[in-house]
């Protein structure tokens, strides 16, 4: 038995102790890397000359920095959420996408943790909105959305690493066993935190990875809902709205399923894991990702129908979404998270990867549309006529986002080669309960 | 197949994890510390000035008022250093020829002022009124220090923001009545502050406290 629960996930072990990893793989992370260079590149600038170098100015206080960094944080919100739910039900579907949803939340946070930073000015002084016993005797002001970004995002730092370093915990013990280089064997074995399997190990473990992803599921509805709230303080039109958090939360949700349906795709096809990442996962991932497009189809009506029932300037602000200088990108953000997804309904596209993919990447991008659309649109019309003014990204911005893309897929193709893409212990643990 | 790590691994992983804790820890605590620190501030440290001015002397032992050098103190947010030709009263006729005058001799000729170097400097955003505070009853000494007694002129105060609100939150305890505020070491007669200053200052307190009070 034992001999054959090892053989099981066999492959998925290999994966990151083989050797050599293809162009392929290099290629992808020489692009990658390049783009990170240019995302340090376009850091450094913003340190050195200042937020000057962005296109932002009032009455547009925010742009490409808190689109961006909503935008991200929806993605590993969204992920994390999926993830927590299916450990806490204990689904079959979590040994196929658990490990990546957990990975692909832990990398949003990371890319969306750094435009707080930076779009404060002067980043080096970031730490003023940690509460400390500053000389100065002054408390940072707790009414102050520089302050809620500051817990929400490292809450949301240290209980999605939680969850992801908890979960990984046997697999690497596993690595550390099947290893060939001494090197990989101590450094998985100083990873693997001295796990041995015994069965008081696995006790203390379950209950620890449940308690993480217990912790998870409010949390992440509290993040999520504060930096909708940081919005909904403020009074510009389309933004002071009671239904914002509910957008973020439930938006949030098709962001990271999406992303977790495009990743399990690629990853199901370049390491040949259709054993793992069966046909019905896949199934139950395009169907999941249908029913939130729809939820987020039912969020744009309601938004449509709360424009209408609000003031005179609020509906302005609202029409101008529709009609105005960004009209499109509201648009391409209902038809790429809304419309786009209902080929899902189609149980062959659901299968097929260049279907799912688009609709994936489609979905990601309708969303960053969206907010788009609700940040700068808010500003277009404000309440003060003689402050009507556009907002256009500058290059250093653009360099801002391309260049989180670019991490983003830089630590995803690390992931891939150096941990295993598949939790091997919950899938072990399910074959075998199937095999008695 | 040999054991990969030896016996000792998990003490030393469990140490380093603990030290790790302990020097966070640490880093902290010497942070809070040196952040205090007298050194950090500059207190007590003289600058170099290009004339070796004694407040001793003068303020001490001649007894001279601080509003003869400082004029502008009770009316202007700059206290006001002198002129040469307010040195000049005395030191046309006293120490006329000494050479570690020379420089004020060459600002009189020169019509240049002295340059001297503040210790008290505070940074730009931070806005201070010298005759604000004396008019309400803040003497010199309650933030520079007993200078009749400095040789070199020093800080005895951190000047940080932390120190002006001690202050500004509670200003009270720290008033003097106006007659006091050019003395120095001054005793209490009585420390209690009449009624009325006190109910003053509890109504006072929020706006001595506001952002813009002193950064405008």
């Amino acid at each position: 038995m034992r001999s054959r629960a090892r053989s099981i996930t066999t492959p998925v072990a290999e994966i990151p102790l083989a050797p050599h990893f293809g162009p392929l793989w290099w290629g992808g992370l020489l692009v990658a890397l390049s783009l990170v260079g240019l995302l340090g590149l376009t850091l450094v600038s913003s340190l050195i000359f200042g937020v000057g170098l962005w296109g932002v100015n009032i009455p547009n206080v925010w742009g490409f920095d808190l689109i961006n960094y909503a935008w991200w944080i929806g993605i590993a919100n969204g992920a994390s959420l999926f993830a927590a739910t299916l450990v806490l039900r204990r689904h079959d579907l979590r040994t196929a996408v658990n490990r990546f949803a957990e990975s692909v939340a832990l990398f949003g946070v990371i890319c969306a943790g750094m435009f707080p930073i930076v779009h404060l000015g002067r980043p080096w002084l970031f730490y003023w909105v940690f509460p400390y016993p500053a000389t100065y005797q002054v408390w940072p002001q707790f009414r102050s959305t520089l302050t809620w970004d500051f817990w929400a995002i490292s809450t949301h730092a240290i209980v999605t690493t939680l969850l992801w370093y908890v979960g990984l915990i046997p697999d690497l013990a596993t690595l550390r066993d099947r290893a060939r280089r001494p090197l990989a064997k101590r450094v998985y074995g100083v990873l693997a935190l001295g796990w041995r399997g015994s069965v008081r190990h696995w006790s203390y473990h379950q209950a620890a990875y449940r308690v993480v992803a217990i912790l998870v599921l409010p949390l992440i509805l509290v993040m999520q809902s504060t930096v909708a709230f940081e919005f909904a303080t403020t009074l510009v039109p389309g933004w002071h709205e009671t239904r914002l958090p509910l957008h973020f939360v439930a938006t949030g949700l098709v962001q990271g399923l999406s992303m977790v349906l495009v990743i399990a795709m690629l990853l199901r096809r370049f390491l040949r894991l259709e054993r793992y990442i069966d046909d019905y996962d896949v199934e139950l991932l395009g169907k999941l990702t249908l029913a939130s497009a729809l939820v987020c189809g039912y969020l744009y009506f309601d938004e449509f129908m709360a424009i209408l029932l609000s003031g005179p300037r609020q509906q302005i602000a609202g029409l101008n979404r529709m009609t105005g200088e960004y009209a499109g990108l509201y648009w391409a953000a209902v038809v790429y998270t809304v419309l786009i997804p209902q080929i899902l309904w189609i149980k062959a596209a659901r299968r097929s990867v260049v279907a799912t993919v688009f609709v994936g990447l489609g979905i990601s991008a309708g969303l960053w549309f969206d907010r788009f659309s609700l940040i700068v649109g808010g500003f277009q019309r404000d309440y003060l006529p003689s402050t009507w003014r556009s907002y256009a990204p500058t290059i250093t911005e653009t360099g801002l986002l391309v260049g989180t893309v670019g991490l983003f897929a830089a630590l995803l193709l690390l992931f891939v080669r150096f941990i295993p893409v598949v939790s091997m212990f919950e899938t072990r643990h399910d074959e075998h309960e199937e095999a008695s | 197949m040999a054991q990969l790590f030896s016996r000792r691994a998990t003490t030393v992983f469990r140490a380093s994890l603990v030290l790790g804790l302990v020097a966070v820890a640490g880093a902290a605590g010497l942070g809070y510390v040196s952040s205090r620190s007298d050194s950090t501030w500059n207190v007590g440290k003289p600058a170099p000035q290009p004339i070796p001015f004694r407040h001793d002397l003068h303020s001490g032992t001649l007894k001279i008022d601080c509003r003869f050098c400082h004029v502008s103190v009770e009316k202007a947010a700059d206290a006001g250093m002198p002129s040469a030709q307010t040195c000049m009263t005395c030191h046309s006729q006293v120490w006329a020829g000494a050479s570690l005058l020379e420089p004020l001799r060459s600002s009189l000729a020169l019509d240049q002022p002295v340059t001297w170097t503040s210790v008290h400097r505070l940074p730009a955003y931070a806005f201070f009124h010298h005759g604000a505070h004396v008019s309400k009853g803040v003497a010199c000494e309650t933030c520079h220090g007993r200078v009749d007694q400095m040789a070199e002129t020093v800080k005895t105060q951190t000047l940080s923001m932390g120190w002006c609100l001690d202050c500004h939150r509670d200003p009270v305890p720290h008033l003097r009545p106006q007659e006091a505020v050019f003395t120095m070491d001054w005793k209490p007669h009585d420390r209690d502050m009449p009624e009325d200053v006190r109910a003053f200052y509890r109504a006072a307190s929020q706006r001595l406290t506001s952002c813009n009070t002193c950064h405008r």
